[in-house]
């Protein structure tokens, strides 16, 4: 974030507001700003970005019902299929039940806090069962499990989309290597990726995002994950080309 | 027809509509969380009742809903009534007036609003008087989950619970932080009340379901602090049973929901 705020200070004038300090009073709200920009998805920033939706002409990137989607798997995982986009078959079965796939991963079904993909893996003859740490810790919470089938891919497609902008790396799966940096490359753009990827970030409506997908031995391309608030630092000239895009965006 | 109930439990008042189902001559069965698989497999019923609002129930209705099965009442307004701040959007919608209200950390409101003590703390995402807390002192306050974000300016008043069913109004004075359960003494409806309630069920077109109120002592004004859209109706104080009522309203939206769909 910092080299970002660096750049858009250059460009803007900005005001930060921090989840930790921000009251939100319901009855005085009165903002200066020509946009919002939110890196963050907690449910006060949540509850912030709903309330400058509600009583503002104020432009905000991403809105509150795309962020709300993206963290929220299953209802992400309905939008997604309902669009006709490929998404690994899924199910949310109470934790007693037994799994409704031979080879799947348990994630968890919220994915609201900052954490990285911590799995645990158990392979056994012909099955694969990963369970990600984020998901055993809701246990009790839900008493729910989200089950998504596991689909074998070589390389795990990662696109980025900032506006009408969009940037294609590849990298090894982070259950074949945990480090995704160490492999993760550029690819040329990829039309059928970029048509999944506009459909996906339109149907839940995010500006900015970044949709993971993993390609099946048939070579479909199965949509994985949608992040609302991805590390552009991994963007080359990341920081700079999402101050220039919220600058362009603001209503003044 | 082959109906779905999405319940916490399978007695009380959706044991109730079971039986009225069947009696009717439907197949009806009962997810609880011991037998509800959210996916394809659900869908081999003709329609679904949502009864409860907790997440798993919220989210098996939008999934049936986006499946094109028909289910009422329908998942996203029912989340929206859970949710305290789609709640108040919804009632500002309507023209109805809730309390003056505020969302941020303890620390937060310690250093801007204590000043406004007492204030009412409770579950972003949670309707009813369940961890529903008095704040009078910062003490009270720190005794807190550090998770708890929202906070209402505490109306000094009558508390009431105002259920309806279709033109029916049935109104009990509640006893503070109470649930619909407690014991309550009817009161008759006072004219301001069947306002709020017809602004409400035409606004959202919401035919049955309950408004909590708070008449404040010193102006007379009502306040709404809780709505709900399937409440138990415990404390119907009509000699009538409402669960007849409930289903009949039910099976009737659940055929204009077919209609609209083909």
């Amino acid at each position: 974030m910092s080299e970002f705020l660096t750049y858009l200070k250059t460009i803007s004038d900005v005001s930060i507001y921090i989840e930790e300090d921000l009251l939100i009073n319901y009855s005085n709200i009165n903002f200066d700003e020509d946009i919002f920009f939110v890196k963050g998805k907690g449910d006060i920033i949540l509850s912030f970005v709903k309330m400058i939706e509600n009583e503002t002409s104020i432009p905000i990137i991403n809105s509150y019902h795309g962020i709300w989607v993206a963290f929220n798997r299953f209802i992400n995982c309905i939008m997604l299929e309902k669009a006709g986009i490929p998404i690994p078959a899924y199910s949310l079965n109470p934790e007693e039940e037994p799994p409704p796939f031979k080879n799947y991963i348990i994630k968890n079904l919220i994915d609201q806090q900052n954490y990285a993909f911590k799995p645990k893996i158990e392979k056994r003859y012909r099955s694969l069962k990963v369970k990600d740490e984020r998901a055993l810790n809701e246990k009790g919470k839900y008493n729910y499990f989200f089950y998504q089938k596991f689909i074998r891919s070589k390389w795990e497609y990662k696109i980025y989309r900032i506006g009408e902008d969009y940037f294609y790396y590849k990298q090894l799966p982070v259950l074949v290597e945990p480090d995704k940096m160490k492999t993760r490359r550029t690819i040329e753009p990829n039309p059928e990726l970029k048509k999944l990827v506009i459909k996906a970030t339109n149907t839940i409506d995010l500006k900015i995002a970044s949709v993971d997908f993993l390609k099946s031995k048939k070579g479909i391309y199965y949509l994985t994950d949608i992040n609302s608030t991805p590390n552009f630092n991994y963007i080359q000239n990341g920081p700079v080309l999402i101050g220039d895009y919220i600058k362009a965006q603001a209503k003044r | 027809m082959k109906i779905g109930i999405l319940s916490k439990r399978e007695i009380t008042f959706t044991g109730r509509m079971k039986h009225y189902l069947e009696d009717l001559g439907h197949e009806v069965t009962i997810f609880t969380a011991k037998n509800l698989i959210i996916n394809d497999n659900l869908l081999d019923h003709d329609f679904f009742i949502l009864k409860s609002k907790k997440l798993p129930y919220l989210y098996a209705g939008r999934f049936i809903k986006e499946k094109g099965v028909p289910i009422f009442p329908d998942p996203e307004l029912t989340y929206k009534h859970k949710h305290r701040l789609d709640a108040y959007y919804l009632m500002q919608q309507a023209g109805l007036t809730s309390p003056p209200f505020f969302v941020g950390t303890k620390e937060a409101i310690k250093n801007h609003l204590r000043e406004e003590y007492p204030l009412v703390s409770k579950s972003l995402m949670d309707s009813g008087s369940k961890d529903v807390k008095f704040i009078n002192s910062d003490d009270d306050l720190n005794s807190l989950n550090e998770d708890v974000i929202y906070y209402e300016k505490k109306i000094k008043g009558t508390h009431y619970i105002m259920y309806f069913i279709d033109n029916e109004i049935s109104v009990s004075e509640k006893p503070p932080l109470s649930t619909e359960h407690a014991k309550m003494k009817e009161v008759a409806p006072s004219e301001d009340m069947v306002n709020i309630i017809k602004k409400w069920k035409d606004y959202h077109d919401i035919p049955f379901g309950h408004l909590d109120v708070i008449k404040e002592e010193s102006t007379n004004k009502i306040y709404v602090v809780d709505p709900g859209n399937f409440p138990e109706f415990t404390n119907w104080k009509h000699d009538d049973d409402p669960c007849p009522k409930i289903c009949n309203i039910i099976l009737n939206r659940i055929e204009e929901l077919k209609k609209n769909t083909l």
